[in-house]
């Protein structure tokens, strides 16, 4: 029942707020997948491919909201390339995947360990969107509502003599239910000037092969964004996350879940009329962890292009 | 049940669409410079091109100029073309043919009068009517040169 009030208000929730496309939800070791969908409103026929690079690093340790030294000068980054494609099926609705492939890393500088690097597909995710309202050069709204799912196609080392720890694997390994909303409002009839609010809630109920459940998650943007001409626009979002604890065997993981701030930068040049190439990044703002201590993510910046067919 | 839902909402969803093969709907615009009323089906027996611009559209600066030089070629006996303003300030459309004036009729659609019931979403759009008033096909967006194609499908529909 409180995941129904919880979705409801979150659906809510992007029509008062007035949205940049930014939303996600973590594929794994918190990088987020959903966020390299191109969410952005697609007319019927229209076929957007899109190819994205990020680079998540996760250095920082902290204890609740406040950051500390890491004396053991450990290291720790994710590369999430993602091939992601949106098609248009109709005025209203669209559909949008996702397939990723990940590599993580992981070097505890002052022990006798070496540097431990996993590999390997991660996680689909599928998305179906239904716009009802959008922006046109008569109306300045457009609302979209979705819902989706990630699907556990990736890789999974459950049967090997060794398992990585969940947070280097390729893959949750597990069902997720996607509920996912924006809202955009353009200053002007051009829309060169936007401002926009999303919202995702992702339920991870299932268990995957490790008996480990992934907390659920739940994530705000609001942002701003302009473009300059007929080739540059930027944005600007801040981006609200919260995940609950994991659960092993239906018992919380200590250290895991918290809420997250950040600050999410963009930039994008349309190389032609058919081909954007857009930067990103991440930097927290603040952050309010669970537990005596957490590594969590620094910063992250991401490469993306994008085809329309 | 909840797939037949969802069939139900995708049909619903796609009724409203104007595409090729559809009657292009009727319209009575005002003159975006002599506020003097045009009505589509008056053009019934030509083949007539309708081409939805605003003046912040910069296809559309490259878009009116090419049109106009195309009908030239064409001529009017069988064919016109027909210009929607869809600026929210007409002025701003009245201001932009006073450098780049065209002869073909320009209506002014700040509110989308004309343009919702033909589906505007993003400019520039045109749709190319045959002589019963049938949309024979949309185009979405201009680079120059496009003209050149336009005009091979305008004057074979003239000369069916």
């Amino acid at each position: 029942m409180k995941r129904v009030l919880a979705s409801i208000a979150i659906l809510l929730s992007t029509l008062l707020l007035p949205a940049a496309g930014y939303a996600a939800t973590c594929g794994c070791a918190g990088v987020p997948l959903l966020s390299a969908i191109d969410t952005s409103s697609t007319e019927p026929g229209d076929l957007y491919l899109n190819l994205t690079t990020e680079n998540h690093i996760a250095d920082d340790l902290v204890v609740g909201t406040k950051d500390i030294r890491d004396e053991t000068d450990r290291k720790r980054s994710s590369l999430a390339t993602t091939l992601s494609a949106s098609y248009g099926l109709t005025e209203h609705w669209a559909v949008s995947g996702l397939l990723a492939y990940i590599e993580h890393s992981r070097d505890v500088g002052s022990s006798f360990l070496p540097a431990q690097h996993t590999s390997g597909l991660s996680d689909a995710v599928i998305l179906f969107r239904y716009t009802p309202i959008y922006q046109t050069p008569f109306s300045r709204h457009e609302l979209s509502v979705g819902f989706g799912a990630r699907i556990p196609i990736g890789k999974d080392d459950a049967g090997g003599l060794i398992s990585a720890a969940e947070d280097m694997q390729p893959s949750v390994g597990a069902l997720g239910k996607i509920l996912w909303s924006s809202y955009s409002y353009a200053f002007n009839q051009a829309a060169t000037v936007q401002l926009g609010v999303s919202a995702t809630y992702t339920d991870n109920d299932e268990e995957n092969d490790r008996h480990y459940t992934f907390g659920d998650e739940t994530s705000f943007s609001l942002g701003l964004s302009q473009s300059i001409g007929t080739k540059f626009s930027y944005a600007a979002a801040v981006r609200y996350r919260r995940t609950q604890p994991d659960r092993r065997l239906g018992f919380d993981i200590p250290n895991t879940g918290g809420e997250w701030l950040d600050f999410v930068p963009a930039l994008q040049y349309s190389v032609t009329d058919k081909l954007n190439v857009a930067l990103s990044g991440r930097l927290p703002i603040a952050r309010d962890l669970n537990g005596a201590i957490q590594f969590t993510t620094s910063y992250s910046y991401s490469v993306s292009f994008t085809y329309a067919l | 049940m909840r797939y037949k839902v969802s069939l139900t909402l995708l049909l619903l969803a796609s009724i409203g669409i104007v595409s090729a093969a559809d009657q292009a709907p009727d319209f009575v615009g005002l003159g975006i410079i002599d506020e003097q009323p045009l009505r589509l089906s008056d053009y019934r027996g030509k083949v007539v091109f309708i081409d939805f611009w605003a003046s912040w559209c910069p296809p559309c600066l490259v878009s009116l100029p090419a049109y106009e030089q195309m009908r030239a070629e064409i001529g009017t006996e069988d064919f016109e073309i027909i210009a929607i303003n869809v600026d929210e300030d007409p002025a701003n459309g009245v201001f932009f043919l006073e450098d780049h004036p065209v002869s073909y009729p320009v209506l002014k659609d700040p509110e989308g009068d004309i343009g919702i019931p033909y589906g505007v979403r993003s400019l520039p759009v045109s749709f190319l009517l045959d002589r019963d008033g049938n949309i024979i096909e949309s185009y979405r967006s201009f680079k120059l040169g496009d003209e050149v194609e336009l005009k091979a499908a305008i004057e074979a529909l003239i000369r069916e």
